[in-house]
């Protein structure tokens, strides 16, 4: 995959035939493989693009703040629709789906570069730079809360990039403090912390590592899930863009943990300077001594959500078309390149310093029993200060909400968790903390704590779609129900939205979603079937005032 | 040891390593699947072999989960039945499946699961149907890409049985089909056209060219024989036509230890011999520059007498004879016997060395 990559870039953004059949020859693969993982991965572009790709994030964060309207303007300015190159070249337009940037909303990506907090007027003003041969600078200013001072304490200082600041505040102590342990202990230590997986599925790190196989001769690889793709989530990238010497020290005290030689960094493709933050930050540490017994490879994705499942990832490492793998076997037995294997979450792995200096117990003292320690909120959509806060599990989602500016307009939902998550009307989140117990007891789940405010302007079936599309999009294809079931869903709230739908058609979206629940190979199924079943059921009459016939 | 399981209330025995489906196949009980074949193995991509396991939340899929000793399994009930069914509405609604002009019809899985589960036609429409697709540039398989479910037998035949290397899967989601090279018509790829591919397609998505429109499966006798190619061996099927004796069809006996169900160009493809007019029926000898017809008696005599008189004339040595890779070995073996014994000539050797 990095091969194809290079290749892209060293034809004008633009990865021709002849440069794929090349590959595939040089890496002794077919050339229907190598075709295959080109066609798979949305940042190869098989057709040429314009010197300019512009790409605007329309997913439901961004849709909730007004995307559409400077995707319309811009398809104005330029006199193309999106998917279209402008006749000179200079210009290829493209909807994109989440780009992890919904604090910092409308974004704007041109070739690898972030334009956030657009208005049409910087819009405007992009585009004339753009056309005078110019990328101008980008605007990526966010706003920060750190309550707990773990997990962003350094976000706000900018020279926390650099490896003698992050030990000025105490950096690589704990890694030091970890060597010196038996690396059972450090497993111990996790487990009671009993820090649960930052990245969704909320499993304990602690017990995921102790499913590793004892005295297995192969070696054992840890691998940090940074591909934050979560539609709503943007909170991994602030560690690693600000801090990144917190995540590296945390795979280091983990990897030593588990016994992993090796471990890889599986950061979304479109985090490329991030990417070039972290490998910096990498060659620092190594510099500097932090790492000798470990090597951290940073492994750049290309543009697939599914690529955050841990077994699709591993097949993504390994040079393959990112379809989830059927489970069992799990990775811990039999992961990258047939090996044990522990994936993590960014978020996760960076709890990991602190519990090693400051013990299981100061960690548990954060936050709320069963849901321990500090925990990234990022809150988007209608609220008047979109950013993300770090707060203890367990505290009340309107703290937060008031720490976001409070909510613009009058609240109609929030969905908690990432999209993937079942939606909440205004009077269930009442007296809802965020923490992994209570979301359930709610009905809902905290996933990646990527909180995502409604207000009443915004329309439930259209949420609903936009939420059904990303899924079609982002679906390997692999199985029937999620290659097809998006496809139906899809098709039905089209129709309803259109006005051609009936009651019928409600029920069929209802019962199709429940049916696929649980019914997929992996867990994209449930992602888009929990939601958009939620979305319908309890929004109904919104859905049914849409029915003519 | 004793292993057995229970699915529906069965006691039934399995092997160390069985998956829940396998065991069902071989105890006679039904649990449909339209991506396992046990060439290709699991793949758990179509789902509809799901069943229910005691003590594991959600529906299974059989073709993934091992047997274990006393595993309860229930293979039917409403729930495993509204997951199937929603399976094949979509399947039979996101693809262009009209079983009376498909080549598959009899024989299709997909048709098969949809009579034991009651389905006439799907329960529901998908909008925005894509273009019908459909490939017939190479000389012996047609690709109707309409009616694939993306089951991907084909791939892993073409990479794993007969590692030709051509097929994969392309694009995602949606739009993911299987492709030749990178996404070439198959007539310009590079396919040598064993055709393991339409042995394996569950439905009518791949099918061999020859055989549209030459017969259903029910109206032809299938006739087990072996390959007349070459000494491998290979077990087929020729799909015979007994109104008008014709070969229809070929395909290879699954099961059988010299192919597999694998067979290549010639021997899938290659019987048009079989009726040709110009298939020689008699042995010929040439008189005056001219082939006549002969009995083989006198044909055999002819031979002899000739190969007595070259060996009197110029001795044993002046004869040589080359045998056929399209025989056995036995059949060799008999060849170099009597070319050594009783023409007395070690000049013997075989078209395969050349």
């Amino acid at each position: 995959m990095p091969a194809l990559a290079i290749a892209q870039q060293k034809n004008k953004n633009y990865l021709s035939r002849e440069d794929i059949s090349q590959i595939a020859k040089i890496f002794d693969v077919s050339e229907s493989y190598a075709y295959g993982v080109a066609t798979f991965y949305t940042m190869y572009n098989i057709e040429k693009v314009g010197k300019y790709h512009i790409q605007i994030d329309t997913c439901v964060s961004a849709f909730l703040v007004g995307a559409d309207a400077i995707l319309a303007r811009i398809e104005k300015k330029l006199g193309i629709t999106a998917g279209q190159t402008t006749k000179d070249n200079l210009f290829t337009l493209s909807k994109i789906q989440d780009l992890a940037s919904c604090g910092t909303l409308p974004v704007i990506q041109v070739n690898n570069k972030y334009y956030e907090n657009m208005t049409i007027k910087k819009t405007e003003a992009l585009i004339e730079s753009l056309k005078a041969g110019k990328m101008p600078e980008s605007d990526n200013s966010q706003n920060i809360v750190s309550e707990c001072k773990i997990l962003l304490k350094n976000r706000l200082n900018p020279k926390a990039k650099n490896i003698d600041e992050y030990k000025k505040s105490g950096g690589y102590q704990a890694l030091n403090k970890a060597l010196a342990m038996m690396p059972a202990d450090i497993v111990g230590k996790v487990k009671e912390a009993n820090v649960k997986g930052r990245g969704g599925a909320g499993f304990s790190a602690g017990i995921k590592w102790s499913f590793l196989p004892k005295d297995d001769p192969r070696p054992v690889y840890l691998i940090a899930n940074a591909d934050e793709g979560e539609p709503g989530t943007f909170k991994d990238r602030q560690i690693m863009e600000y801090d990144p010497h917190l995540l590296i020290e945390g795979i280091a005290i983990s990897a030593y943990a588990i016994t992993a030689k090796t471990a890889f960094i599986y950061i979304r493709g479109e985090f490329g300077w991030i990417a070039d933050i972290l490998e910096k930050a990498i060659k620092e540490a190594e510099k500097d001594g932090q790492l000798k017994h470990l090597t951290i490879i940073v492994h750049r994705g290309i543009g697939s959500y599914v690529c955050g499942d841990e077994t699709a990832q591993i097949e993504s490492i390994e040079g393959k078309r990112g379809n989830p793998r059927v489970k069992p076997p799990f990775p811990a037995n039999l992961g990258l390149y047939g090996c044990p294997t522990i994936i993590n979450n960014v978020e996760t792995l960076s709890c990991v310093p602190f519990i090693v200096e400051k013990g299981a117990r100061e960690f548990k003292k954060i936050g709320v029993s069963g849901s321990f320690g500090p925990k990234i909120y990022g809150v988007s959509g209608h609220v008047n200060k979109p950013g993300v806060f770090e707060y203890p599990l367990g505290t009340p989602l309107k703290t937060i909400l008031k720490t976001a500016g409070g909510v613009k307009g009058k609240l109609k939902a929030v969905i908690v968790g990432g999209l993937s998550v079942p939606i909440l009307k205004a009077d269930e989140i009442e007296n809802l903390n965020m923490d992994y117990d209570s979301c359930l007891q709610a009905n809902t789940m905290l996933g990646s704590g990527g909180i995502m405010v409604i207000n009443d302007t915004v329309s439930i079936p259209e949420l609903a779609l936009r939420t059904i599309e990303f899924y079609a999009h982002e679906s390997c294809g692999q199985c029937v129900p999620c290659r097809e079931g998006t496809q139906l869903v899809k098709s039905r709230l089209k129709g309803l939205i259109k006005g051609l739908g009936t009651k019928e058609d409600i029920d069929l979206i209802i019962k199709t979603c429940q049916t696929i629940t649980g019914l997929t190979l992996c867990p994209l199924g449930d992602a888009f079937a929990i939601p958009v079943k939620s979305m319908v059921s309890k929004f109904r009459d919104e859905f049914e005032s849409l029915v003519k016939y | 040891m004793i292993t057995k399981m229970i699915i529906d209330d069965k006691e039934v025995p399995f092997d160390q390593g069985q998956t829940i489906l396998e065991v069902a196949r071989a105890n006679g009980i039904y649990i449909p699947s339209l991506c396992y074949h046990r060439k290709t193995g699991q793949a758990s991509k179509c789902r509809i072999c799901v069943v229910e396991v005691e003590g594991m939340r959600g529906l299974q899929t059989a073709c993934s989960i091992q047997a274990r000793e006393n595993m309860k399994v229930v293979t039917t009930n409403d729930e495993i039945l509204t997951a199937r069914r929603l399976i094949v509405n979509l399947l039979l609604a996101s693809g262009n499946h009209d079983c009376l002009a498909c080549e598959a019809n009899g024989v299709c899985e997909l048709q098969e699961v949809a009579y034991k589960l009651g389905i006439e036609k799907p329960a529901f429409i998908i909008a925005d149907k894509e273009k019908p697709e459909y490939d017939d540039s190479s000389e012996m398989i047609v690709r109707d890409i309409k009616r694939c479910i993306q089951c991907g037998r084909c791939i892993e035949g073409c990479n794993k049985t007969v590692v030709n290397e051509v097929l994969d899967f392309g694009y995602r989601g949606h739009e993911t089909k299987v492709i030749c090279d990178d996404d070439k018509i198959m007539g310009e790829s590079s396919c040598v056209q064993c055709g393991e591919c339409a042995q394996l397609c569950p439905v009518g998505a791949i099918t061999d060219k020859k055989s549209i429109g030459k017969g259903r499966p029910w109206d032809l006798k299938k006739v087990r024989t072996t390959c007349p190619y070459c000494g491998v061996g290979c077990q087929l099927y020729l799909h015979v036509d007994e109104n008008t004796n014709n070969v229809v069809k070929v395909t290879g006996y699954e099961g059988s230890l010299a192919n597999d169900g694998a067979l290549c160009v010639k021997g899938r493809y290659g019987y048009d011999f079989i009726n040709s007019k110009e298939r020689l029926t008699t042995p010929l000898i040439k008189e005056n520059g001219k082939f006549r017809q002969a009995s083989w008696e006198e044909a055999i005599n002819f031979v002899a007498s000739k190969f007595n008189s070259i060996k009197k004339e110029s001795g044993s040595d002046a004869i040589a004879g080359l045998a056929s890779a399209k025989v056995s070995n036995e059949e060799n073996f008999a060849f170099q016997k009597f070319m050594r014994k009783e023409v007395g000539t070690n000049n013997v050797d075989h078209c395969a060395r050349l």
